[in-house]
């Protein structure tokens, strides 16, 4: 990492611990929603920028994650317990559907990942334990070593810290062995296995991490809301978390945190904008899903690389090199452009 | 024997609608190697612009006519999107029909509202082996009948046909040849568009639609479509007669909830059943 990219991080997590002190009370739980948003999305951003898979199912393991946490505490189990069970629950489902859905690529691993979700959705919707529709309310705050974290700043600062563990190990992963081995597996499974790289394993294991990182970014959402339901984890949210990858960049951590910033910001802002008087009851929703749609057509057309690596391109390229004199001997001179005109 | 019967026949007339759906995304694969997300929607848009014609007034047949020509411009439209510019590639282009099919939740929303719309097919019910069948699905199974066919003809008879399956089985062949090929996927997704379309307003009267009904109408058509590798119509067909039946006996004998799981997990188990037996070479290979 550069000296700048550093700095740039250590402002940004700078800004980023002050900001939910500067905050409303409402503004704050948009803030938590964000990074908790993030924090999927980062996962997200590996599975689809480094492994090479799409997965339009991403919120089933949210959701996973955060029925687990809310069925523990419901329960009587001591919180912190339900905490550490979301994101293992979720990367152990992932890692037992992956064994069959892995196999499949491309447009079929995402229609299987919409399925998967599709299916979870009306399963949780019929059953007892889960609370059918209505879900399960009343779902405890979360108490660690008998501080129990009570006011929106305290689930800010449990997010942000969510945040900050999930990219310090996906950083760790994709500058490891293991991440090189990911990319080359996203360039071409057959190059990268004959190399050496367990393709199956390693696709098998990003999987369960993106889940896992989910999962734990569901149960954070479950102590905080403090009640979940199917229609809390709906196909749109999946969805949702793809927009904010392909916006913001697959691949890199910075463009998921970028992109969930920007999605997030650009929703609430459109939500004040339609919840405004005089608008109809639709506007909301029909602002959010022109945006959704308007962003995912023109991120994929004309910045398919997304935000964040087109501007670094972009800065890398604006000082413009000289041309050395040395070359412009030895070479034959360039033909004059008048010449190639009629 | 009678349910057996009602079940059967309406579970063929849904299996119809997702057959026509699971057709345009052949359709539309087979010469972009795109795979349309937004095929359900041409269905939820052709369902609901026949609605609204007929509310003007216009006679049944016009109206489903006019309503099939606007998706099929909606759906030339999506072509424009997806592959209309350079080096979009099919992931991509996936992703591009998604939103687009966002978008379209907006416009569907803002035109006809967020509730469940349907309007009246052919009305009135026939009495077949002690069943009661509405006469709706047996038009839905005639016109899939009859649009299959002249799929048939279209494909091996007519010059724009042939070149649509040149650009198919080898797309730089079928340049070298002097096939436009970027204009034959426009042509592909008007077709994708219009089966679509027809989908929507056979289906609408049997069972009303809302905007996000595209979810489970793509699911199941992407379901039947990928029994025969979104390459091969008469595949889907029968994958799309299967599942419509399945559905309609879930429905019918077990619980009517757990029809879409049904249909969800036999598509999960047929896809990795047959990427099991594909090579990553091969998949490879055919890029």
């Amino acid at each position: 990492m550069t000296t700048a990219a550093r700095a740039a991080v250590a402002a940004v997590a700078a800004v980023a611990l002050i900001v939910p002190l500067l905050l409303t009370e409402s503004q704050v739980s948009v803030y938590v929603l964000l990074l908790l948003s993030a924090t999927v999305a980062i996962g997200l951003s590996m599975l689809m920028g480094y492994a090479g898979q799409v997965s339009l199912g991403q919120a089933s393991f949210t959701m996973i994650g955060g029925y687990t946490a809310a069925l523990t505490a419901v329960h009587g189990a001591p919180t912190w317990l339900g905490l550490l069970a979301a994101p293992l629950a979720a990367a152990a489902a992932a890692a037992v559907v992956g064994v069959p859905l892995l196999r499949l690529r491309g447009h079929q691993l995402a229609f299987a990942t919409l399925a998967v979700q599709l299916i979870l959705l009306n399963l949780v919707g019929r059953q007892d334990w889960t609370g059918g529709d209505i879900g399960l309310q009343g779902v405890p705050r979360l108490r660690i070593a008998g501080y129990e974290f009570a006011t929106e700043v305290s689930y800010a600062y449990l997010a942000l810290a969510a945040l900050g563990l999930v990219a310090l190990v996906t950083r760790h992963i994709v500058t490891s062995r293991p991440g090189r081995g990911l990319r080359a597996l996203a360039t071409s499974e057959v190059a990268a296995a004959s190399s050496g790289v367990p393709v199956a394993a390693y696709k098998q294991a990003v999987f369960a991490l993106s889940a896992g990182f989910a999962g734990l970014a569901g149960g954070i959402y479950a102590y905080y809301i403090g009640y979940v339901a199917p229609g809390s984890f709906p196909v749109l949210l999946s969805i949702e978390y793809v927009v904010m990858v392909v916006v913001g960049g697959a691949g890199t951590i910075a463009g998921a945190v970028a992109g969930a910033t920007a999605i997030t910001l650009l929703v609430q802002l459109l939500n004040d904008v339609g919840t405004r008087e005089g608008m109809p009851a639709s506007a909301p929703a029909v602002l959010s899903y022109a945006v959704y749609g308007l962003l995912l057509v023109l991120a994929m057309l004309f910045l398919p690389r997304g935000l964040v690596p087109s501007a670094l391109a972009l800065r890398d390229r604006r000082p413009v090199p000289k041309p050395r004199p040395a070359e412009s001997e030895d070479r034959p001179p360039a033909p004059a452009p008048t010449q190639r005109q009629p | 024997m009678s349910a057996f019967v009602q079940y059967l026949i309406s579970g063929i007339a849904v299996g119809c609608g997702f057959a026509l759906l699971a057709g345009g995304l052949v359709t539309i694969h087979r010469v972009t190697r795109v795979v349309n997300f937004a095929q359900g929607m041409f269905a939820v848009v052709g369902g609901m612009t026949a609605g609204s014609l007929l509310a003007r007034g216009l006679p049944h047949g016009a109206a489903e006519a006019a309503a099939v020509a606007v998706t099929g411009a909606v759906g030339l439209a999506v072509g424009l999107a997806a592959t209309g510019r350079r080096g979009t590639d099919a992931r991509a282009a996936l992703i591009v029909t998604l939103g687009v099919g966002f978008l379209a939740y907006a416009v569907e929303i803002m035109i006809w509202g967020d509730g469940p719309r349907s309007h009246e097919g052919i009305g009135g019910a026939v009495t077949l082996a002690g069943a009661h069948i509405q006469k709706q699905s047996f038009l839905v199974i005639g016109v899939t009948a009859a649009v299959f066919a002249l799929l048939a003809l279209f494909f091996g008879r007519t010059y724009l046909g042939k070149a649509l399956s040149a650009c198919a089985s080898n797309p730089y062949a079928a340049r070298a040849v002097g096939i436009d090929v970027v204009r034959m996927g426009l042509v592909a997704f008007a077709l994708g568009g219009a089966l679509g379309g027809i989908a929507g307003v056979l289906l609408v009267p049997l069972q009303p639609v809302s905007y996000d009904s595209d979810v489970l109408l793509i699911t199941n058509g992407f379901a039947a479509a990928v029994l025969g590798g979104l390459d091969r119509p008469g595949v889907a067909l029968a994958g799309a007669l299967t599942l419509g039946v399945a559905e309609a006996m879930v429905a019918g004998y077990g619980e009517a909830s757990y029809q879409t799981v049904v249909a969800l997990g036999l598509m999960l188990a047929i896809m990795t059943w047959r990427a099991s037996r594909r090579s990553a070479l091969q998949e490879e290979a055919a890029r």
